[in-house]
């Protein structure tokens, strides 16, 4: 959070792309990263996060475009020449060295002598809570602990970037939240750089200063976790999030001439001011789940409103989710509070009226 | 609590049992038997007298041979070890999968051959005639007597195992997670530098192994030490051979062949401890 944008970003990526054979797995990438910031790369799996952050730590050369690091084209230097510490998914530990010999690794590599890099390694140990296993086997760790082991093994040299790929994933739930934390804290006190592959939503906007959502190869969107949320650019980044109903349809204009939507459901109006273009283009309107109101009559004032039968409902903790069908077919799920719900005698198979004030609309391109 | 046999499990486990017992266990006990017998008038007698350990203890012949055995057979195990790692190396890590499937076949063509084939074949280059002499000849140099000398059964002993040997090494390289090699490079560590820190350590286990068989069958070979060494200096296994061919000693050579088997169990204990050695 605290970048400045006059500073020269750490990290470009300047029309880089990746191709393995016919199959492309990056395209023309234009990306910055920032100092200081925690960047979060999120998409389903083959959507070129990871060979983004392989070709990061010169593990993957690129095809095409310039990687600069702190504006040095770094694309003809070979892994070991760069600083870019990596925290692997399966960790990559040395199981033939200790715990601290593990963590002296890259000192050692460094030239540093014995006795520094010795009590720089316990130093981190220390740091990351895990100093009593410093002569143990990496096999008789934890989970948890091997974690902070691989973060201790690639901070120990204070780099400028810390690449992370899913390191969490091996993780149960609450042992991931915790290290969420773990890791968010660490970012904030070093000031190192964190990027972050992962495929998980709640790890990336509960860390991440801003977040790049990847599909097919492609930046689909860059922002921080509330801009996205709130507004997400395309269609594919709504459905991902997956706490939007979306809505494609045509932008076109009503009787008086305002700006509406035409979909298979009905025509809504749209939010000021959020028109993307012009009549007749396809474009989608979505709606924040936590947006919409439930009826039992139509709301009849200014509201967008569709009529929808209910299909089924989902209770996590103080919050419901219920899931509705319009009659052109399309699923809309709305989310509660419990009290909210109580005048409402939900049952599966009634028919409701749903509705959402046209400025918590959001319009998409396709 | 202990399981029942069952029936099933001991019908397959039954002609190993028996095949390791007539072939195995029971030669031992008969060599260990045999080897308190004596031998009188050419004629061996069962008894109980340590007069054949005493004796071949006791001449400086057996500790020469011994000596002689074990550095070749050592020596054999690191020189093959060491020409075969880069073999396997690139195998491993430079082929693509189909090179890969090519190159490890053309590994295991030379066990369709026999062995004493190739010795003699390494005769053709090592005798004072042969092609190496001759090819020297040609520019003024030697001959050489390249042919009965240790080197030449050193060079047998590597004919003997290198194939194997690469094919071990192979498997413990093949199977090394290859993102412990990029988390090496990824800490400054360059590609010469990961062999010895990360490759190596990750295939130790393979790699003793496979320098533990090397010096197996160096060290019970005959053929090397006759037909490329010329018998000088001797080793346990023509040792073994003259014994019995002099006066009838079995018993003798029983005890050769013990001291033999005791010093294989001891170098393959001592081996696997040393590869194992760290893990849990």
């Amino acid at each position: 959070m605290t970048q400045d944008p006059t500073q020269d970003p750490l990290v470009t990526f300047d029309g880089v792309a990746k191709r393995f054979g016919s199959y492309t797995a990056v395209q023309k990438m234009d990306l910055q990263i920032h100092q200081g910031e925690f960047l979060a790369i999120m998409g389903s799996s083959g959507c070129g996060k990871t060979t983004t952050l392989r070709m990061l730590a010169g593990l993957e050369a690129p095809s095409e475009g310039v990687i600069r690091l702190s504006g040095k084209p770094i694309n003809d230097l070979p892994s070991w020449s760069r600083d870019t510490p990596m925290v692997w998914q399966s960790l990559a530990l040395f199981p033939f060295l200790s715990v601290i010999e593990n963590v002296e690794f890259a000192l050692k590599m460094r030239g540093m002598g014995r006795a520094e890099r010795r009590a720089r390694a316990e130093q981190w140990l220390d740091r990351m809570g895990i100093a009593e296993f410093a002569d143990r086997n990496i096999s008789q760790l934890s989970g948890g602990q091997r974690q902070r082991v691989a973060l201790a093994r690639s901070l120990v040299v204070e780099p400028q970037i810390l690449l992370l790929d899913e390191p969490l994933s091996a993780l149960d739930a609450a042992l991931k939240v915790r290290m969420q934390s773990v890791l968010k804290t660490l970012q904030r006190e070093t000031g190192i750089t964190f990027v972050y592959v992962t495929h998980s939503q709640s790890e990336a906007f509960s860390m991440a200063d801003r977040v790049v959502i990847m599909s097919r190869g492609k930046i689909e969107q860059i922002g921080t976790p509330q801009e996205i949320y709130r507004a997400p650019r395309t269609s594919f980044v709504a459905d991902f999030l997956g706490s939007s109903n979306i809505f494609p349809g045509q932008l076109t204009r009503d009787g008086q001439g305002q700006p509406i939507i035409a979909t298979p459901s009905g025509d809504f109006a749209l939010p000021a001011g959020n028109t993307l273009g012009i009549a007749g283009q396809s474009a989608s309107l979505t709606v924040l789940d936590t947006r919409m109101q439930i009826h039992l009559q139509p709301p009849g004032d200014a509201r967008n409103s569709v009529a929808a039968r209910m299909i089924g409902e989902e209770f996590v903790g103080a919050t419901a989710t219920i899931y509705f069908e319009t009659e052109d077919g399309r699923e809309i799920r709305v989310q509660k509070a419990h009290e909210d719900l109580a005048d409402l005698s939900l049952a599966i198979g009634k028919p409701f009226h749903l509705s959402w004030s046209p400025a918590d609309g959001h319009l998409v391109s396709e | 609590m202990r399981r029942p046999v069952s029936l099933y499990g001991l019908t397959f486990s039954l002609p190993l049992l028996i095949w390791q017992l007539l072939f195995f266990v029971f030669p031992l006990v008969f060599l260990i038997a045999l080897s308190f017998w004596t031998v009188r008038n050419f004629r061996m007698q069962a008894d109980f007298d340590t007069v054949n350990w005493t004796t071949m203890y006791g001449r400086a012949i057996f500790w020469q041979a011994y000596g002689t055995t074990l550095a070749l057979a050592a020596g054999a195990a690191v020189l093959t070890s060491l020409l075969a790692f880069p073999v396997a190396y690139a195998i491993a890590f430079k082929l693509s999968d189909r090179a890969r499937r090519w190159a490890i076949m053309l590994m295991v063509i030379p066990f369709f051959t026999s062995y004493l084939v190739r010795v003699y074949s390494w005769q053709v280059f090592l005798s004072d005639a042969g092609l190496i002499n001759v090819m020297l000849g040609w520019v003024g140099l030697g001959p050489y007597g390249l042919l009965n000398t240790p080197g030449a059964t050193l060079l047998g002993f590597v004919t003997l195992a290198f194939p194997l040997v690469v094919l071990l090494q192979l498997f413990s390289l093949i199977f090394i997670d290859r993102t412990l090699i990029e988390a090496a490079h990824n800490m400054r560590c360059g590609r010469l530098r990961t062999v010895f820190a990360v490759v190596i350590p990750s295939a130790r286990v393979g790699l003793v192994i496979a320098a533990l068989f090397a010096f197996i069958l160096s060290f019970g070979d005959f053929v090397s030490p006759i037909y490329l060494g010329g018998g000088d200096p001797t080793t346990l296994s023509i040792l073994i051979t003259d014994t019995t061919k002099s006066g009838q000693q079995w018993p003798r050579a029983a005890v050769i062949a013990l001291t033999m088997i005791v010093t294989l169990m001891v170098v393959a204990f001592l081996s696997i401890r040393f590869a194992y050695r760290g893990r849990k």
